[in-house]
C-alpha cells in the first residue's frame, strides 16, 4: 500500500481558509493532497483558466503529516467541467503549471471523448445531480487500460441530504461498470470539517460497492498511479524527463540537461500494468 | 452486495485457560514471543491506590532511546554487532512509520533484523525479500527478513556488503527510531552507536486513574459461559473512560457491562506506555499475583499488554499488518486461586497468536 491522498481539495481565495484545510489534511494523515481549480468555461463570455498559485506563497511550512514524519505534499490540479468539446483543448500551454488534469463531462459523447482520446488524468463523476447519461462498459474498459481513472467525491454527501442520495446512486453505477478498478474517492472540501480521515473513506467506499482491498486502494494506490500517471505527461514517453538547470545567475548557456531524476518508468507503472 | 456490508474484518481470539501453578502453562512463552509492547493497563477492584510494590516494579521499567533520523546501515555497524546485537541485548522499532505506508524496521533480540518496505524502496535496495503475505493482489508490499547472526552476514561478507551498501547509498533509509537494552546498564556498548545520532533517553510514562462506583461483571474462576468478546469489551471501556451507562440520553456510547453484573465503590485503573520488554511485564504479572495472594475483598485483577500497531512483526516474528485496525494484544485475568484466562487478540493482517 502506498502513502494516503486526497487529490481534491477545493480552491478558495481566502487563504486562511487553504491554509487550515491543508492542516487539517495532515492532521487526519493524508501524506499528499492536491488543490483543485476548478474551470467552467461558459459559452459566451471567453474565459482565462486560473493559473495555480506557487505553494511557497500559500503556506510558507508545510505542516508533518500525524503519525509520520515527513511533510505533507501539496500539488495543483485543473478540473475542466465541459459541456461542449471545444472546452477542454488538448496540449494547452496553460495546463502545464497543474501537476494533475482532470475533466467532468456532462453528455455522454463527452464521456466516451474523454475515456478514449483525451489526455487526462482523472475523470470526475458528478455527485450532485442524477446521472445525465449512463455508464457504459466500453469507454469505461478504454478508459480503465490507458491508466485513467474516475473520482467521486463525497464531501456533497456531507453538506446536504439529497446529494447523498446522488453519491451513493451514482457510485454504485459507476462500480457496477468499472468493477471497482481505477477509482479515487476524495473530498471536494471546502471547509476543513468537511475532510474525512482515510480509514472512514475506506469504509466509506464499501457503502459504494468496493471490496476491502478496492476501497483502501481507492485512497492509496490508485492515488499513487494517479499521480505517477500525470508526471508522465510532462516527460516523453515517460521515459525522459528534462528540467531547466537555474542558469539565471550565470550568464553561460547550457544544454538543459535529460534524465535529471530516476526516470518516471523506473518506478511502477500506473498500476494496471503490474 | 449489500450483505458484504454486515462482514467486519477478520479478527482472531484465541482464549487459553490455565493456572499459574501447572507446570505446563505457556504464559511465559506467549508473554516472551511478543518483543515490542506498547502498553500495559491494569485494572485493580476494590483497591483506590497502587500498593508500594507494585509501584516499585512499575518504576523500575527498563528506560528506551529514542533516535532521530537513525540511517538504518548504522544497525549494521561492526562494533555495534559484534558487542550488542550477537549477545543478543538489543531490541528496537522504528518510531513514526505507519505500515501500510511506509518503510518500518524491526529489530528483534534474537537479532533478526526485519524490514518491511514498499515497492519502490524494495526495487531499489536490490536485496532478496518475500511479498507480503497480506498483499491483496498486486504485491504492493515486501519484506526483507535478515538474520544478523548467521555466518552469511557475518561483517565483510558479501550478504552483509550488499545490504549495507543498499541500505546506505541505494535508499538511504533513515527513521526515528526506539532501542531498549537489556539488562540496564549495559549501554556502554550503544554509547558508540548513540555518539553519532540525535538521541534522548525516556522513561516509561505511567498513570493511574481512580476509579469510584464501577459497573463490573461478577468474575469467578469457574465461569464459563461468559462471552470474552463482552468481557473485553468491557475491560476496553474502562481503561478508555467510555461510559457503559448506555442510558437512553446519550447516544455516545451504547457499550454496556456484560451480566451479571455488581457495582464496585472504587477500582484502580494503571497504565504504562513506552518500549516495554517482555521480561519486565514478566516481573509485573509476579508482583500481581503476590498481590492477589493477600486475602482480599475481590478476588481478580486484570492486566492488557498491547502491541505496537505499526511494528512489522507480531509474535514469535510472524508478519503482522494494517488494513483497517493493526490490533495484538493480550489479555490475562488472574484469580486469587493461581488461574487465569488469557485471551490473545489479533486483527485482519495476522497470523494465529501461540
Amino acid at each position: 500500500m502506498s502513502v494516503f491522498m486526497d487529490l481534491n481539495l477545493s480552491y478558495t481565495a481566502e487563504r486562511s481558509r487553504l491554509k487550515s484545510l491543508i492542516e487539517t489534511a495532515a492532521h487526519l494523515g493524508f501524506s499528499t493532497v492536491a488543490i483543485n481549480y476548478v474551470f467552467e468555461p461558459a459559452a459566451k463570455k471567453k474565459q482565462e483558466i486560473p493559473t495555480p498559485m506557487p505553494i511557497k506563497e500559500l503556506i510558507e511550512e508545510l505542516p508533518v503529516v500525524q503519525g509520520r514524519s515527513r511533510p505533507i505534499r501539496v500539488l495543483n490540479r485543473l478540473t475542466v467541467v465541459m459541456s461542449d468539446s471545444s472546452h477542454f483543448r488538448p496540449n494547452a500551454a496553460e495546463y502545464r503549471c497543474f501537476d494533475l488534469l482532470s475533466v467532468q463531462p456532462t453528455t455522454e459523447k463527452l464521456f466516451h471523448a474523454a475515456c478514449m482520446i483525451y489526455d487526462v488524468d482523472i475523470i470526475c463523476i458528478s455527485v450532485t445531480e442524477k446521472l445525465p447519461f449512463f455508464f457504459k462498459r466500453a469507454p469505461v474498459n478504454g478508459a480503465v487500460d490507458r491508466g485513467v481513472v474516475f473520482e467521486v467525491s463525497y464531501s456533497a454527501a456531507i453538506r446536504d441530504s439529497t446529494r447523498r442520495r446522488y453519491t451513493i446512486a451514482n457510485a454504485i453505477s459507476l462500480m457496477d461498470n468499472c468493477k471497482g478498478k481505477n477509482v479515487i474517492l476524495s473530498s471536494a472540501a471546502e471547509k476543513p470539517l468537511e475532510l474525512r480521515g482515510p480509514y472512514d473513506i475506506t469504509n466509506l467506499g464499501l457503502l459504494f460497492g468496493l471490496s476491502d482491498r478496492d476501497a483502501k486502494e481507492a485512497v492509496s494506490s490508485t492515488c499513487r498511479s494517479v499521480v505517477l500517471h500525470a508526471e508522465t505527461r510532462k516527460s516523453a514517453s515517460g521515459i525522459v524527463y528534462t528540467m531547466n538547470t537555474c542558469s539565471e545567475s550565470s550568464g553561460q548557456q547550457e544544454a538543459p540537461p535529460a534524465d535529471c531524476e530516476a526516470p518516471a518508468a523506473k518506478r511502477a507503472k500506473p498500476h494496471l500494468t503490474d | 452486495m449489500f450483505g458484504d456490508l454486515e462482514r467486519t474484518p477478520r479478527t482472531l481470539l484465541v482464549c487459553d485457560r490455565s493456572s499459574f501453578l501447572d507446570e505446563k502453562n505457556r504464559l511465559s512463552s506467549q508473554v516472551e514471543q511478543l518483543h515490542f509492547n506498547y502498553k500495559v493497563s491494569m485494572l485493580l477492584p476494590e483497591c483506590s491506590s497502587a500498593p508500594s510494590r507494585l509501584e516499585a516494579v512499575l518504576n523500575s521499567f527498563n528506560s528506551f532511546y529514542l533516535i532521530r533520523k537513525l540511517p538504518i546501515h548504522e544497525l549494521l555497524d561492526k562494533h555495534f554487532l559484534e558487542t550488542s546485537v550477537h549477545q543478543g541485548l538489543v531490541s528496537g522499532l522504528s518510531y513514526r512509520t505507519r505500515i501500510d505506508e511506509d518503510n518500518c524496521v524491526a529489530l528483534m533480540p534474537n537479532g533478526h533484523l526485519s524490514l518491511s518496505l514498499d515497492k519502490d524502496s524494495f526495487e531499489l535496495l536490490g536485496v532478496e525479500g518475500k511479498p507480503s503475505r497480506y498483499n491483496l493482489g498486486t504485491n504492493s508490499r515486501y519484506v526483507v527478513s535478515v538474520d544478523l547472526t548467521d555466518s552469511s552476514m557475518a561483517p565483510g561478507g558479501r550478504g552483509y556488503q550488499r545490504l549495507v551498501t543498499g541500505l546506505r547509498s541505494r535508499i538511504q533509509l533513515k527513521t526515528d527510531f526506539l532501542l531498549s537494552h537489556h539488562p540496564v546498564g549495559g549501554g556502554a556498548s550503544l554509547q558508540a552507536l548513540l555518539s553519532r545520532c540525535d538521541w534522548s533517553e525516556h522513561r516509561p510514562e505511567v498513570r493511574s486513574y481512580a476509579l469510584t462506583d464501577l459497573c463490573c461483571p461478577l468474575l469467578t474462576s469457574d465461569l464459563q459461559s461468559r462471552d470474552p468478546h463482552l468481557l473485553l469489551e468491557w475491560l476496553g471501556a474502562v481503561d478508555a473512560d467510555v461510559s457503559c451507562e448506555n442510558s437512553s440520553n446519550s447516544f455516545l456510547s451504547t457499550l454496556v457491562c456484560p451480566e451479571p453484573k455488581t457495582t464496585m465503590s472504587r477500582a484502580l485503573s494503571v497504565s504504562v506506555c513506552g518500549l516495554l520488554s517482555p521480561q519486565d511485564v514478566h516481573r509485573l504479572i509476579q508482583q500481581i499475583r503476590c498481590y492477589l495472594d493477600q486475602p482480599r475483598l475481590e478476588s481478580w485483577a486484570s492486566l492488557t499488554v498491547h502491541g505496537f500497531v505499526d511494528s512489522p512483526v507480531s509474535w514469535g516474528g510472524d508478519e503482522h499488518g494494517v488494513l483497517r485496525g493493526g490490533e495484538n494484544f493480550y489479555s490475562l485475568l488472574m484469580f486469587h486461586d493461581h488461574t487465569y484466562h488469557l485471551h490473545l487478540g489479533t486483527g485482519a493482517h495476522d497470523t494465529c497468536p501461540p
